[in-house]
């Protein structure tokens, strides 16, 4: 089968995420966009192990999803602490840094 | 009966309009858990891709990791901190918005996906990358970066402990 799809879906998840990250406030949205991004690059890493012909691209996704897996665990008790904080899911109240404590 | 390569292709076909469906519901929805929902659906059509890229074991840790783990994290968080109407962002031009990141980052996207293009063209006929193979690599070439993993979850877990479980002052959580 032709490699180009695989690429072409690659690229559009990306810029999903991309988008999702520059255009939404609502902090569970960026956090999803991340994630998305992240999976279009284990996405691409697989595409390449197979294309190729060498296993060290599935063994680095393998690693990426681990990594994957703590930034969600990380990102997500953020939310959890700045929801507390400020009632609010708006990245736009958290402009302020210092008065999180 | 159709042929093994347009058989392929139907499916991937199928698998990447639910991603892209996925996704796109997950960035435009205003609900946070119809996002999540979306995003589900994104993550189950990738491990649909791997397996279809003979990577068995990824897509099994896919379904695993991500849609078990991840994405039902998230909707418990969701469902946890049970957002109310009004605690939501107020994005009166979300669609606007959303268009012009788009435009804008229509350029990047042609740009990446005309360099993954030069990458070679046709799959080789390889054997399959099962989990031996996979996890052979793992445990020989790849041992210090899995071990490096190991402590990066732990200390993860710690840091989420610690953030979530802090007290606002005067606040009884």
């Amino acid at each position: 089968m032709n490699t180009d799809p695989f690429f072409l879906l690659v690229t559009l998840l990306f810029s999903i995420g991309l988008v999702g990250i520059i255009s939404r406030r609502n902090l569970f949205v960026v956090y999803m966009s991340i994630e998305l991004m992240l999976s279009s690059i284990n996405l691409l890493l697989a595409t390449l192990s197979k294309v190729l012909g060498d296993a060290s691209g599935s063994v680095m996704a393998l690693l990426l999803i681990a990594v994957i897996a703590a930034e969600a665990t990380l990102f997500l008790a953020i939310i959890i602490h700045l929801y507390k904080t400020k009632n609010s899911l708006d990245s736009d109240n958290f402009i302020d840094l210092k008065e999180i404590k | 009966m159709p042929d093994t390569n347009t058989l392929e292709l139907t499916i991937f076909t199928i698998l990447a309009l639910f991603m892209l469906g996925g996704s796109l519901t997950m960035i435009s929805a205003k609900q946070t858990y119809i996002s999540a929902f979306g995003f589900l659906v994104a993550m189950i059509g990738l491990a649909g891709e791997f397996a279809l890229l003979d990577s068995r074991f990824l897509a099994i840790a896919q379904i695993m990791v991500s849609v078990g783990a991840i994405v039902v994290l998230s909707i418990l968080t969701i469902l946890t901190i049970n957002i109310k109407e009004e605690n939501l962002p107020h994005e009166p031009y979300k669609f606007q918005w959303i268009l012009l990141a788009a435009l804008l980052i229509s350029p990047f996207t042609i740009l990446l996906y005309k360099a993954l293009k030069t990458l070679p063209q046709q799959f080789t006929n390889i054997e399959n990358i099962n989990s031996k193979i996979t996890g052979e690599l793992l445990f020989t070439q790849w041992v210090l970066p899995f071990e490096i993993v190991s402590i990066l979850l732990l200390t993860a877990m710690l840091g989420a402990i610690i953030i979530a479980k802090q007290k606002i002052k005067g606040e009884d959580l």
